[in-house]
């Protein structure tokens, strides 16, 4: 009798904690959240681009090659779905972090060519322009961090004991997380040009 | 016995471990924080002042933050560590602004909350650097640079429309972070439990026992649902006790217990001395400069 009531007194605490199937749902529920900070942020990024060209081609028509780049990523980072549903899915993520890498590299360019153009650094609009354009990326970067804790937890709990019994019986898998690009490129050091660019044709 | 020692087993097994993760921000020991000793007394209190007077008027919370530098990481990494450690703002409004200076690395940085961005744009946050603060800076002027730089953020909150600040009073003690299968409340309740429990039998010593813990719990945290399950699970505890523990007390478990941790109880509001973050979130907007 005695041996009964402990027992049940036991699951009954057991219940207390569901072994994690709460948590995890609390987890993906984050990473949900965290993630569509990180495609809102992109969103906002995507949109700041037209008025960039724009303001840009103001001043150095000439730069068309640059011009188009940049227009072209937009367009590809516009043309991919970006739905909830990626966290889950290894291949489309990556797929997607690589068309907002292109838009990255696009718009690096194009803010190294327009260091060549005195007026347009000078320029009130495309100073504010500047300013949106490096507040977003910093909000880019916060909610991508933001994102990686969310999914890092997630998937620390769907692997911890007991946890990952209860998730291999609701079928959890771990979710898609950033990767860092280009891996080799980043470790060596970049070279340090200082000669003078040539001078802009006019 | 056996039976026993597995469910204890597999509840042990199911606690949660908390993590606590390091913070090199200082503590928010006032509106202005100068770990360089930039600022004079004089030009701390009447910032302190004007800092005062907007979150008095407004609601809003805006703070400042001199350190020598911020190094390995950029100023934008520990500004936003920064804003997220201290929290100011208040909550769900998330109307804080932080001006961060890095000394030694010649940067600086306007980190603005979530609910500020509508006036406080990146743009204009941009501006005021560039406009007001660095000029000042680039001729040595820091008290100035900061004072005129902290005037113009504060006009340009006042143009913001937020919603009214609350009147002073006692907050409650919030949600319930009270771990009731915290080992180190279990431990104690069922070495005393035991105790009362031998003194006054099993039902009545289970229910005393209960009610005990429920009188500390409300105490401690001043929440009466905290109180009352908190009492539930000792007296659940102290009544089945005696079939865990009957091989000797500790032995097997007392090395299993980890390191749980108490997530504080209330939180009071800050009245005349102490300046206290309200809560509020930032999302990386703001803008950075160097002079």
């Amino acid at each position: 009798m005695r041996r009964l009531w402990t027992v049940l007194a036991a699951l009954a605490t057991l219940s207390l904690t569901n072994c994690g199937y709460n948590v995890i749902q609390t987890n993906d529920e984050q990473v949900k959240s965290a993630w569509s900070e990180v495609l809102n942020q992109y969103q906002r990024r995507a949109d700041l681009v037209p008025n960039l060209v724009n303001s840009v081609r103001g001043f150095a028509q000439q730069e068309k090659d640059v011009l188009l780049g940049v227009t072209n990523a937009r367009a590809k980072v516009g043309s991919i779905q970006a739905t909830p549903e990626l966290v889950n899915d290894p291949g489309a993520f990556a797929k997607f972090q690589a068309a907002q890498g292109e838009l990255t590299t696009a718009l690096s360019k194009l803010l190294v060519v327009t260091e060549n153009y005195p007026q347009l650094k000078s320029d009130a609009l495309f100073h504010d322009l500047m300013s949106q354009l490096e507040g977003t990326e910093n909000r880019i970067t916060v909610a991508r961090n933001r994102y990686i804790k969310a999914v890092q937890d997630y998937n620390v709990g769907i692997r911890t004991f007991p946890n990952n019994l209860t998730a291999m019986m609701f079928g959890y898998k771990e979710k898609a997380n950033f990767t860092v690009d280009n891996e080799k490129e980043i470790s060596t050091a970049p070279k340090v040009d200082f000669s003078p660019a040539p001078a802009p044709a006019k | 016995m056996i039976a026993a020692r597995a469910s204890l087993l597999a509840l042990l097994v199911c606690w949660a471990f908390v993590a606590l993760a390091d913070v090199a921000v200082p503590p928010l020991s006032g509106r202005v924080v100068d770990q360089t000793g930039t600022l004079s007394a004089g030009d701390i209190s009447s910032l302190t002042q004007t800092l005062r007077d907007l979150e008095t008027r407004k609601g809003s919370q805006v703070a400042v933050l001199i350190v020598p530098t911020t190094a390995p990481e950029t100023i934008e990494q520990y500004s936003i560590r920064a804003a997220e450690a201290w929290k100011i703002g208040r909550k769900k409004i998330d109307d804080g602004a932080l001006l961060v200076v890095a000394k030694n690395d010649r940067k600086l940085r306007i980190e603005v909350g979530y609910g500020l961005e509508g006036s406080l744009t990146d743009a204009t946050a941009s501006r005021i650097i560039d406009e007001i603060i660095v000029p000042k800076f680039r001729s040595g002027d820091f008290a100035g640079g900061i004072s005129a730089g902290v005037a113009r953020i504060v006009a340009v909150i006042d143009g913001e429309k937020l919603p009214a600040p609350a009147p002073r009073q006692q907050s409650d003690s919030g949600s319930l972070n009270f771990d009731p299968l915290n080992p180190f409340f279990i431990i104690p309740v069922l070495l005393f439990g035991g105790l009362i429990r031998s003194l006054l039998g099993r039902l009545i010593g289970s229910v005393a026992s209960g009610g005990l813990v429920a009188l500390i719990a409300w105490y401690l945290f001043g929440s009466l649902l905290a109180a009352v399950l908190a009492g539930v699970i000792a007296s659940i505890f102290v009544m089945f006790s005696d079939s865990i523990t009957s091989s000797g007390r500790g032995s097997g478990w007392s090395g299993g217990a980890g390191g749980g941790s108490w997530s504080g109880g209330s939180s009071s509001s800050s009245d005349s001395g102490g300046f206290s973050g309200g809560g509020g979130s930032f999302g990386g907007g703001g803008a950075s400069g160097s002079w």
